[in-house]
This record gives C-alpha cells, sequence and structure tokens, in this order.
C-alpha cells in the first residue's frame, strides 16, 4: 500500500493525473462523436510515459507506437497540440492529419506500424552518435510486438554498432484482444540478452521505484553510448482502443485496485481533488476552445503540381568510363568530403565493395561512415529512414533488387508517409538503391525488375540509370532531394560505358531537367514511330535503332526517361500525336506496368488514336536457364518482331 | 557564312508580353565582337542586358525607346559587313498585336550526310527503277517516301498550323491634357513611372477600391520580437511579413486578382515589400514568407535591399508577388492609403509608430472586385491579434520560488494552511519542505 512507501513526488502525480485525464476525456468525446478515427489509451500505464519520456532531456528523441499519448504529453508537454491533433484541427501538432498514432514535435515521433519503429530510432539514435551530441533515444513498443521480426533484426545491429537507443517495452500482458500466453514463447529478457543488451525491470505500481530506475538506464545509455532493453510491467485498465474488452471484468478490477493513481486518491482525497480539479479545468477549456477551430483547408494539405518536361536539348556527352566507376567515383567524393553522407548495405566493407563494387575503397576513405549491416533489408532501410529524419543523407544498398520485397514496409508506411503524416514539419530524404534485371543467369530471385512495385508510392521519387546518361549526374540531383529516392540500376549496365555508340544519322541528346530526360531522334526527317525505353532496356532499344528502321521501315525517336515515378507524359505526347504511333520496352512483366501507365496517360491527353504497344517480360518467374532467360525478357528480335506486327 | 544570331524579344516575365528598347549600343552595320552588350531591355520590373554570341556585324531591326512584341526579331548578327545593308526596321508592334511567327529554316535541306534507306524502301527503288541520289540530303528514307515521291499527291499533309495568339487590347487611352508651353514646363515621363502608373492604375482606375486601418497597441512589443532580429530592431516589417504569410493561407481571396472576369487565387503566399531608396519604387518578392521564420524573412529583406541598391536583383525577385506590404513607418506617417498594385488584390500600409501614444496604424487597401470590407476588417483584426500578442506579458511570479524540495509542490497549491518548512536539504542547501512529506503521508 501507499502509506508503506516513502515519500512520492507529487510533480509526477500531477503529470500522470494530467494524462489520464485527457485519455478520459478522449474516450468522452468519442462517445459524443466528436472524435474521429480511433484512440488507444494508456490509462493505468501513465507512470512509464512520465519515467522515461519525462527524464529524457530536450535534445534526446522518442519513438512511439499507437498507444503514444502519454509519452507524447510527457516528452513534449504539448497538450493541447495533441487534444487539437485529435479533435482533427489544423492547429494540431500535425494538422490533424496524424492524428492519435501518427504524431509529431520536437523529437517525438509515432507510427502506427508495429515494430517499424524500432529501427528508425535506431537510426535516428546512430546520427546522433555520428554528431557526438550525447543525445539518446528511446523507443516504445507493447508486448505484442515482440512478434515483430524488424524488432530483432534491429537488436542485432544496435549491440553490435553500441547505439545509444533504450527500448521500453511495455508489457500489459495484451495485444489488442490477445493474452500474453497465446502468442509469446520463451521470456522476454532473454531475447535482449541473448543480443548482449542490459536489461532493466520495473513497474507502474512502484512509480517511485520506477522513475528511479529509468533514469538509471538513461544514464547508462547515455554514458556508456550503449543499447538498453527496459520491460515495464503495467497494465492498461481502458480497452485496447475503444468499446473492444474481451478482459475478464475481475482481472481488470483487481488492477484497478493497484492503480497508483486510485490508491493515491483513496489515501490523499484533498491533493488528488486539488490537482484533478485544476487538470478538467485545464483540459476542458482547452477542448471547449478548440472544438471552435478550423480543420486543415485541403489546399495546405495537398496541391496538384503539373509537371512539364523541360524541352530545351543538349548533345549527350560520351564518357570513356564504366557505369560502375562513375558510380565509385561519386561516391567517393561525397563519402570523403560531405558531412551528411553515410553509406550503408550488406557486405559493402572494402576490398569487397559490395556485390556489384559500387563500393569499392569507400570504407578505406571514411570507415565510420560506411556500415556493413547484417543480412537485414528491413532495418538497414529503417536505420536509413531514422538517419534521414536526423539530416543526414544516407545512402542504403540493397544488395539484389529482389530483396527491395523486405524493405518495402519501410519505404510504404515509414520513408513516404512522415513528410505528409507528420504534415511537413519533416522530410526523410533516404536513398535506397538497387541493382535489378536479369541476363546473368541469376533465375528467379536474383533477377526480376520490380520497377512497377515502387513507382506508385506517394512523395517517393524511382530513378533509373541508364547507359547514356552520366550517373554521377543524375545521382547529384538524387543527392539533393528533399524526400526519398529509390534508384534502380541495371546488373548489366554496371561494366557499360556512357553513350558510346551515336550513329551519324541520329540526333543523341538529353533535355536539363533534374533526371534528364534522354532523346534519340532522326537528324532530319520527321520520326513515324516512338519508342519509350528505360533502365537496362535503354541500352538494348538505342543499339537496335538502325535496325528498327531497315527493317521495320520505321523513323524512330527513342525518349528514356530516368525519373519513372513521374514520366514524361507531355513530351511522350507529343511524340506520339505526331507519330501515331507508340511503344513501351520495359524488363518487368506488362500487367500493371509502367508501360501501362505511360499509354494511359499518353491517351487521355492525345485526342486522336494512336497505336500502342507494350513489349515486356513473360509473367513467370526468370529462369536461369539462358535460352530461356533470353526467351522471358524482351529481346531484340522479339521487339522488331512486335514493332513489325503492331505498326504497319 | 551568314546569319550567325539572331536576337527577339525575350519573355522575361508573363505579364511582359512587349518590351521596351531602352538603349541600341551601335549603329547598324558596326562591328561587334562577342559578349559586347548590343543592347537593352526593359521590363516592367528591371532592365535585361542583351550580348553578341559571336564577333560579327550588328544590323538592328528595331529603335530605342519603342516596344516590341515578345519573339520579334529586333537584331541580327551576320559574319560578313555587307549582310547588314537595307535593313527593314519592323514597325513597333504595341498593344497586343501579334508579331508574325519567326519561320525557321526547314532543317531537310541541310542533311549532308549519308542516306539511309529501309529495306523496304530499297526493295521499292530497286523494283521501279529509283535512283539512290534523288533523295540526296535526306537523313531516312523510308517506304513510304519513296511512294511519295513516285506519287506525290498521296499521303500530303496539311501542316498544322498555329492559331495566332491576339490578346484583349488595353482599354483606350485618355486624351492627354493640354500644356501650354507659355505656362508650362513639360517634363518627358521616365518609363518608370509609366509603368508604374500602368501598375496602380490597372486596379485604382475602377476606383473600386475601399481602405480600412487599425491600430496596432506597440507598448513592450519589441521585447519579444527583437529577440528574433539581428539588425532590424525595432521594425515591425519582418514580424508582420512573417504574420501576415501566415494568415493569408486563410484568406485567399486577399491573395488574388481580378483577371476582368473572374478571380486568379495565387498557389503561392509571396509577399513583396516596397521599397524607395534613390533607385525608383520596386516590389521586392520574399518567396514563400509562410514557411520562412523571423530571422530568415529579416535576412531576405537585408539580401533584396542589397541587391536594390547594388542593381544585382533578379527578375525572379520581383515577380510573382501575390500580396504587397509597404512600409512608410520611417517616413514617420499617421496614417495613408497604399495602392493596389497590379495583379494584386491588396495591399497593407505601415505607418509610423507613435512614441506617445504607443501605437502605429496598418492600413489595408483591397480590391472590392476581388473581396469586401468585412474579410478585409477580419484580417486587418487577425493580423492586429497576431501582432499584439508579441507584447510582454508581465507574468506575476508571486509564489514562484517557494517550492517543496522533495515533491515540488509549489507553496501556491499547499493544502494544509500551514504553510512551508524551510529548510536544509540534504545536499545541504537551502530549501522548503512542505508538512506531508516531513511527516509523511
Ligand atoms: C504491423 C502491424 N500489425 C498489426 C497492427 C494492428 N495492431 C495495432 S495495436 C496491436 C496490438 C499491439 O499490442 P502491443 O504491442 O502489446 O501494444 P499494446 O496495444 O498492448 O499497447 C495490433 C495488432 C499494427 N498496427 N501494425
Amino acid at each position: 500500500m501507499l502509506s508503506s512507501k516513502s515519500i512520492i513526488n507529487h510533480r509526477i502525480i500531477k503529470e500522470a493525473l494530467r494524462i489520464r485525464k485527457v485519455e478520459e476525456k478522449f474516450l468522452e468525446l468519442f462517445s459524443q462523436g466528436k472524435l474521429n478515427g480511433t484512440v488507444h489509451t494508456c490509462v493505468g500505464q501513465e507512470f512509464s510515459a512520465v519515467a522515461f519520456a519525462g527524464q529524457l532531456k530536450k535534445m534526446d528523441f522518442i519513438f512511439s507506437n499507437h498507444r503514444c499519448h502519454g509519452h507524447y504529453m510527457a516528452f513534449t508537454g504539448d497538450v493541447r497540440g495533441l487534444l487539437a491533433e485529435l479533435l482533427g484541427k489544423a492547429s494540431g501538432t500535425c494538422g490533424g492529419i496524424g492524428s492519435s498514432q501518427h504524431l509529431c514535435h520536437n523529437n517525438f515521433f509515432s507510427n502506427g506500424i508495429q515494430g517499424g519503429i524500432v529501427p528508425v530510432a535506431a537510426g535516428y539514435a546512430l546520427g546522433n552518435k555520428l554528431k557526438k551530441n550525447g543525445a539518446i533515444g528511446v523507443v516504445f513498443i507493447g508486448d505484442g510486438t515482440l512478434g515483430e521480426g524488424a524488432l530483432y533484426e534491429t537488436m542485432n545491429i544496435i549491440s553490435r554498432w553500441e547505439i545509444p537507443l533504450l527500448i521500453v517495452c511495455e508489457n500489459n500482458f495484451y495485444a489488442q484482444s490477445t493474452p500474453q500466453h497465446i502468442n509469446l514463447a520463451g521470456d522476454i529478457l532473454s531475447r535482449a540478452k541473448a543480443f548482449g543488451i542490459r536489461t532493466g525491470q520495473g513497474e507502474t505500481s512502484s512509480p517511485e521505484e520506477l522513475m528511479h530506475k529509468a533514469q538509471q538506464a538513461i544514464d547508462y545509455v547515455r554514458g556508456e553510448t550503449k543499447p538498453c532493453f527496459f520491460l515495464v510491467e503495467t497494465y492498461r485498465l481502458n480497452a485496447h482502443s475503444k468499446g473492444d474488452d474481451d478482459r475478464d471484468p475481475a482481472e481488470v478490477a483487481s488492477y484497478a485496485e493497484k492503480d497508483f493513481l486510485n490508491i493515491f486518491r483513496n489515501e490523499s482525497p484533498a491533493y488528488y481533488q486539488m490537482y484533478k480539479e485544476v487538470v478538467d479545468q485545464e483540459v476542458d477549456s482547452l477542448v471547449e476552445e478548440i472544438l471552435l477551430e478550423e480543420e486543415l483547408s485541403p489546399e495546405r494539405y495537398h496541391q496538384h503540381e503539373e509537371h512539364h518536361t523541360g524541352n530545351a536539348w543538349t548533345p549527350l556527352e560520351t564518357i570513356n568510363k564504366r557505369q560502375v566507376e562513375l558510380l565509385n567515383a561519386f561516391f567517393k567524393e561525397k563519402i570523403a568530403a560531405d558531412e551528411k553522407m553515410v553509406f550503408l548495405g550488406e557486405d559493402v566493407l572494402s576490398p569487397y565493395g559490395g556485390a556489384f563494387k559500387v563500393a569499392k575503397e569507400l570504407s578505406f576513405l571514411r570507415p565510420e561512415r560506411v556500415f556493413s549491416t547484417p543480412i537485414s533489408e528491413a532495418a538497414l532501410t529503417g536505420i536509413s529512414n531514422g538517419l534521414a529524419l536526423n539530416g543526414f543523407k544516407p545512402f542504403a544498398e540493397i544488395m539484389f533488387g529482389d530483396f527491395m520485397t523486405l524493405a518495402f514496409d519501410q519505404i510504404v508506411n515509414h520513408a513516404s508517409k512522415f513528410h505528409h503524416m507528420f504534415n511537413k514539419k519533416v522530410n526523410c530524404p533516404v536513398v535506397i538503391r538497387t541493382p535489378m534485371g536479369g541476363r546473368r543467369g541469376y533465375g528467379p530471385t536474383h533477377s526480376q525488375t520490380l520497377d512497377k512495385f515502387l513507382v506508385g508510392i506517394d512523395n517517393v521519387k524511382t530513378v533509373a540509370l541508364n547507359t547514356l546518361l552520366d550517373p554521377g549526374r543524375i545521382y547529384q540531383s538524387i543527392y539533393n532531394e528533399q524526400h526519398p529516392v529509390v534508384v534502380i540500376e541495371n546488373k548489366t549496365d554496371y561494366g557499360k560505358k556512357i553513350a558510346q555508340q551515336q550513329l551519324k544519322n541520329f540526333v543523341y541528346e538529353h533535355n536539363e531537367d533534374p533526371f534528364p530526360v534522354v532523346r534519340i531522334r532522326p537528324a532530319v526527317s520527321a520520326p513515324t514511330l516512338t519508342i519509350v525505353a528505360y533502365g537496362g532496356m535503354a541500352d538494348m532499344v538505342a543499339g537496335m535503332l538502325e535496325q528498327v528502321f531497315a527493317e521495320a521501315d520505321h523513323k524512330p525517336e527513342l525518349i528514356v526517361p530516368s525519373l519513372i515515378s513521374h514520366l514524361p507524359v507531355d513530351l511522350v505526347a507529343a511524340s506520339a500525336s505526331r507519330t501515331g504511333n507508340l511503344l513501351v520496352v520495359e524488363e518487368g512483366s506488362g500487367f500493371a506496368g509502367i508501360g501501362s501507365e505511360l499509354i494511359a496517360a499518353v491517351t487521355e491527353i492525345v485526342p486522336h488514336k494512336i497505336h500502342t504497344r507494350r513489349v515486356t517480360a513473360l509473367p513467370v518467374p526468370i529462369p536461369s536457364v539462358k535460352s530461356l532467360e533470353n526467351i522471358v525478357l524482351p529481346d531484340k528480335s522479339r521487339i522488331l518482331d512486335e514493332i513489325k506486327a503492331s505498326f504497319q | 557564312m551568314g546569319l550567325l544570331q539572331e536576337i527577339q524579344v525575350p519573355l522575361l516575365a508573363v505579364n511582359d508580353t512587349s518590351l521596351t528598347v531602352v538603349e541600341i549600343n551601335f549603329t547598324s552595320g558596326s562591328q561587334v565582337k562577342k559578349g559586347d552588350i548590343v543592347m537593352v531591355f526593359e521590363t516592367s520590373k528591371t532592365t535585361y542586358d542583351v550580348e553578341a554570341a559571336s564577333d560579327g556585324y550588328i544590323q538592328y531591326l528595331c529603335e530605342a525607346d519603342h516596344d516590341y512584341e515578345v519573339n520579334t526579331v529586333v537584331a541580327r548578327v551576320y559574319s560578313e559587313a555587307g549582310e547588314t545593308a537595307a535593313p527593314p526596321v519592323h514597325r513597333p508592334a504595341i498593344n497586343g498585336v501579334a508579331a508574325a511567327p519567326v519561320v525557321k529554316a526547314g532543317p531537310a535541306s541541310v542533311w549532308e550526310g549519308e542516306t539511309l534507306f529501309s529495306r523496304e524502301a530499297t526493295r521499292l527503288m530497286t523494283e521501279a527503277g529509283v535512283a539512290p541520289s534523288l533523295f540526296t540530303g535526306r537523313d531516312f528514307v523510308t517506304a513510304k517516301d519513296v511512294r511519295d515521291l513516285l506519287q506525290p499527291a498521296s499521303g500530303i499533309q496539311a501542316p498544322k498550323g498555329e492559331p495566332a495568339v491576339t490578346r484583349a487590347g488595353n482599354a483606350p487611352n485618355r486624351l492627354p491634357l493640354p500644356a501650354d508651353p507659355q505656362k508650362v514646363i513639360v517634363g518627358k515621363l521616365s518609363s518608370a513611372k509609366k509603368r508604374e502608373i500602368e501598375y496602380l492604375g490597372d486596379i485604382q482606375s475602377t476606383g473600386l477600391t475601399s481602405t480600412i486601418n487599425t491600430f496596432v497597441e506597440t507598448n513592450g512589443i519589441f521585447t519579444h520580437i527583437n529577440r528574433s532580429l539581428k539588425h532590424l530592431k525595432d521594425a515591425l516589417l519582418p514580424v508582420i511579413l512573417y504574420e501576415s504569410a501566415r494568415l493569408l493561407a486563410d484568406y485567399p481571396l486577399l491573395n488574388a486578382y481580378f483577371t476582368g472576369d473572374a478571380i486568379a487565387h495565387y498557389k503561392e503566399v509571396n509577399p513583396g515589400f516596397a521599397i524607395d531608396i534613390d533607385k525608383g519604387l520596386k516590389v521586392l518578392k520574399i518567396a514563400r514568407a509562410g514557411q520562412l521564420t523571423i530571422p530568415a524573412i529579416e535576412e531576405e529583406i537585408l539580401r533584396l535591399s542589397g541587391s536594390y541598391l547594388d542593381d544585382t536583383l533578379d527578375i525572379d525577385d520581383l515577380t510573382d508577388i501575390t500580396f504587397t506590404i509597404t512600409d512608410l513607418s520611417s517616413e514617420g506617417v499617421a496614417f495613408f492609403r497604399p495602392l493596389v498594385n497590379k495583379m494584386n488584390s491588396s495591399i497593407l500600409g505601415i505607418s509610423a509608430i507613435d512614441a506617445r501614444l504607443q501605437r502605429c496604424t496598418l492600413s489595408l487597401t483591397f480590391d472590392h472586385r476581388v473581396t469586401e470590407g468585412k474579410l478585409a476588417a477580419q484580417f486587418l483584426k487577425e493580423l492586429k491579434d497576431r501582432l499584439e500578442s508579441y507584447r510582454a506579458v508581465d507574468t506575476q511570479a508571486a509564489l514562484r520560488g517557494v517550492t517543496c524540495f522533495k515533491c515540488l509542490k509549489t507553496l501556491g497549491e499547499d493544502l494544509s494552511g500551514v504553510g512551508f518548512a524551510r529548510c536544509i536539504t540534504p545536499e545541504g542547501k537551502d530549501g522548503y519542505i512542505c508538512q506531508s512529506c516531513l511527516k509523511g503521508f
């Protein structure tokens, strides 16, 4: 019982009470229909927030999950911003865009993807370590999230790399509706211990002691620059979110009796009453005021932007160096001199220098900025996201394009969304590079072109290199981007030199867009066939233009975009409306591919009918055996046959 | 060799469909060197120099002090002196008469490389006995080209002409007032003044503008503001730019203009501030001020004013201004009526701070065709409130500092009615302790 314990700091009681009041207010507003969406309240768990989030320094940071209101209030003190956020008002901390699970203020971030924030937090903490600024961070997870793989990928890395991150696992014995014993195997702390991570343990029912232990854990992480895993035993007294509670009421009641704030209410009613009145008055009047406020106007959230492709053309420059040498040269220059630069990936340390040697000698030049990661695409991408949020320019290498699927959550639910869901308060200028493409016999899981899965991600640019443009120029533009970029390199292009073959009767030129479009057109004649190809296919099609002319009796104009997430529709439409014929060649399979998108967009704006055709990979995994691989992927003879058959 | 360079009237700002030639630096037929400034245009905002792109002889097709439509060829540079003879000077095209489009020589005649024939073309030519030399000057020849040669009528497409763009003429000029040389001395209007008249006349001449005024209490206002300012201490302009840019996002009608039959809303908020120190009245743009901090705005003001004084303003610093602020506070004015600029719907005027009354007038003139008094008044009120919120408030610090060292409860919160006891903390410092901590719960 309370009275048997020593003295408790009233400040932390008041803080916990305020959190509880806000949470209860949310449930009340929800039942009145004034609150949209969902809430996950932390009633019963408040002291975990006060102990960890409340004892960090201003320069520290927090990543939290769906049950984040308490963490937010304890760290930022911004009750008003939180209330307005959940009430969907423009003055909310994220303009009402993020609401309950997606908050961002100063160095506080939360996201609704279980486990996904853990590597992001690790990246943020790594950024602090690189800056040597003495700041640390806390990431909160629930016990249910102990099932997520990204957590373990990250625990491995933070221990190995000594990243100053404190993982606080709030064990309330339930994951949504499921009691722990159904899903959790083994012991919780042993998990962290197995990675060599120091552990700690405490309970919200003994707040003073928890405060003390939390401070010790924080001091350890800061002092030793090492990670720590802290398990907080607690219990949530309300439903998982709103009305969804199937727990035994007797069980809940027994915990309510043990709840510290309830005990305090019974034992010190006068103080309880006084503090309660203050927070009631504060929160109720804030809510009254906020309810009258405006919501964010749609224009302030999103405005349509017209994309115009540049129409000033410069001759293509031949460069007598291989693409991979130029890539390597770009990264060498940046890693040596640039303070924001970090390079991460599997096997990227030299002398090996990455599976395709793009990273050669980087780690010799600046070992502290080149990170060879374990096999952990989700974590390495998440860590890159965290570095990017912390002001760095990380370049993450995914060894083979096929493995992008393992990084997908970090791209789609984190990198892509941060900027908008946090109402444009942050940017995540991460770069994720990967080689795609076949023709090397690597077989089904190491050859596929998966670009169509990447081009439709909001606020993420997808760039495909080719052999016609200096990759250093494109990478400089990528470097300048303020938002995520995925770069698709092509395995067979690495060894080729730039814009080598230039036939006399064609003009080879590029525009001056940041991601230039290349155009190869007849020297003087008006073209009669528009071809669009990009990435690895650009090299093949550029090399067969004379053949297309001689055998298919067409004067071809080839357009090669490098930014494939925003296709040069206007330019292609202008060309296709003149030629009446549009062919798109891509190395991925055709259904719902880049060609489908481009042709649809072009036909929307070309007033008359044009003939269109897509040449793509066949819809089967790419075989290893050479003869079959050549049939599955588009090759010269198939392209030629398709042109002859489709464009008379 | 012939023509080396053709100088056309450039499109420098969307609104300037014609430019004035203000200087012609050579006479026609003179020799020019690469890099020589051969002529100067004046836009509504600034001047623009044209350089010779190579050594040669210049032929002017224009006269100084006349306006020419964008894209009109106004000069040529030739390689030989003789080629500049008999220049047909363009009649200046004023007020929207579209100049004839410049037709570039068809490139088909200049190909000197090899001619390539498609397989099908070769077959047809062999069949019909057509000699390849007939196609000299072509880069590629397809079967269709061969058929077109054999049957010229087939497949000829009429070139798709682009319709000439015409623009509604401006309102007819009023007749000038008489000026009797016996009684008055007539001075020529400077082009800058002409522009100014056009700019301000565009909206004010309809007479549909109105001005409203408000006071801002300035007592104590700089205590906070000056903390954010490095150089422009005690100036309201940076914070007014800051606040109004943010506010304008909620007042799209004040960040717009009247097109004649519609209202155009700017997508961005780019306020400008008027400046007039010896170099003529100009409005300089603080691009996307709504996303800048007060120190960043101050920096922009200083940068732009510097460029204004050094004549190094960029055209971009002067265009696409969506709202204007004119600050006459250093001139000691009590209040004034600012005039709305072309392609704006409102302008905010800042008068001087009255040191005795501790206040300053803000005046907003707005175009009634776009918005009305109620909205303008709301804007002004909100701006006033925002500015006044910077005033330092003396929060009463009565019981501050008396805190129980143990539970951090303040004296103000104490319920015991006994008060706190002064004590020595375990660290040996002076402190206070409350009754409950002294006795335990
Ligand atoms: C990746 C992912 N899977 C599933 C969910 C849906 N979901 C939201 S909260 C939750 C339970 C989380 O349990 P736990 O981590 O123990 O946290 P608690 O709710 O107990 O605080 C689930 C399954 C989610 N948000 N993200």
